[in-house]
């Protein structure tokens, strides 16, 4: 039977039911790091891991197909926006590579004058937006790992004295 | 068909105007997802949750943008 809440449950104690493992939430970080929603996915929380995962892969990439890959992510040139997409790591890193073996192409002539940089400037905050939803769901799995796996860490508060 | 693949990546999609202001649409959508996924506890909860904070920042986006213009309207 349910016990009713009583003076004693404001003096809670958090218990850390992954306390155990402390390299969990490391790893998850780094997972989620390096692919979109992985941490999750490690952490057994598969749905909200597949949804992080699918959503901030699609912007990123979308964004890439909008306004090039030489465009969107350049080091050098977007130093700023960098800092925000290497936050989806892997993704970021894939653009990387993809922009030093393939070499800028204009895109395809339309009637009328369409400047380059409206798509590119689209692209970069589609990749930029991606990278900082991504640290988002770092910080989740994070955590998600020290209070323990699939638990919110409100709901692991427990009251004094309880078996 | 890897060439063509790579093509999507490394050619920019000529856009102005009215359709690139579109584009604001999924951003805020996937934006919606990605956070309401992270805070909310039961899942089964998420379209709803997602239709409303996605309303919500388009609204709230489109009444900034009104605002500014009319301020700038007043200003010039």
């Amino acid at each position: 039977m349910a016990r009713a809440p009583t003076d004693s449950a404001a003096t809670a104690v958090l218990v850390r039911s992954a306390g155990d493992n402390v390299l969990a939430a490391p790893i998850a970080g780094f997972l989620a790091w390096l692919v979109p929603g992985l941490g999750h996915l490690y952490l057994g929380d598969r749905t909200r891991g597949l949804i992080c995962l699918v959503t901030i892969t699609a912007t990123f990439w979308t964004g890439v197909a909008i306004g090039s890959v030489q465009g969107t992510v350049d080091p050098r040139e977007r130093t700023l926006w960098f800092m925000a997409q290497i936050c989806t790591g892997g993704n970021t890193l894939t653009a990387v590579g993809l922009n030093a073996v393939t070499k800028p192409k204009p895109a395809t002539p339309t009637p009328g004058y369409i400047p380059a940089w409206l798509s590119v400037d689209v692209g970069v905050h589609y990749t930029g937006v991606a990278g900082l939803l991504n640290l988002l769901v770092i910080l989740d799995a994070l955590s998600r790992a020290e209070f323990g796996g699939k638990r919110d860490p409100i709901t692991v508060l427990k009251p004094k004295g309880d078996p | 068909m890897n060439l063509a693949l790579l093509a999507i990546f490394t050619t920019a999609v000529p856009l102005g105007g009215a359709p690139r202001l579109l584009l604001m649409l999924p951003l805020c959508l996937s934006v919606a997802i990605v956070y309401k996924t992270t805070r909310l506890r039961n899942l089964r909860e998420l379209p709803v949750a997602v239709g409303l904070l996605w309303g919500t920042i388009v609204l709230g986006m489109c009444g900034v943008g009104v605002g500014l213009w009319l301020l700038f309207f007043l200003m010039v």
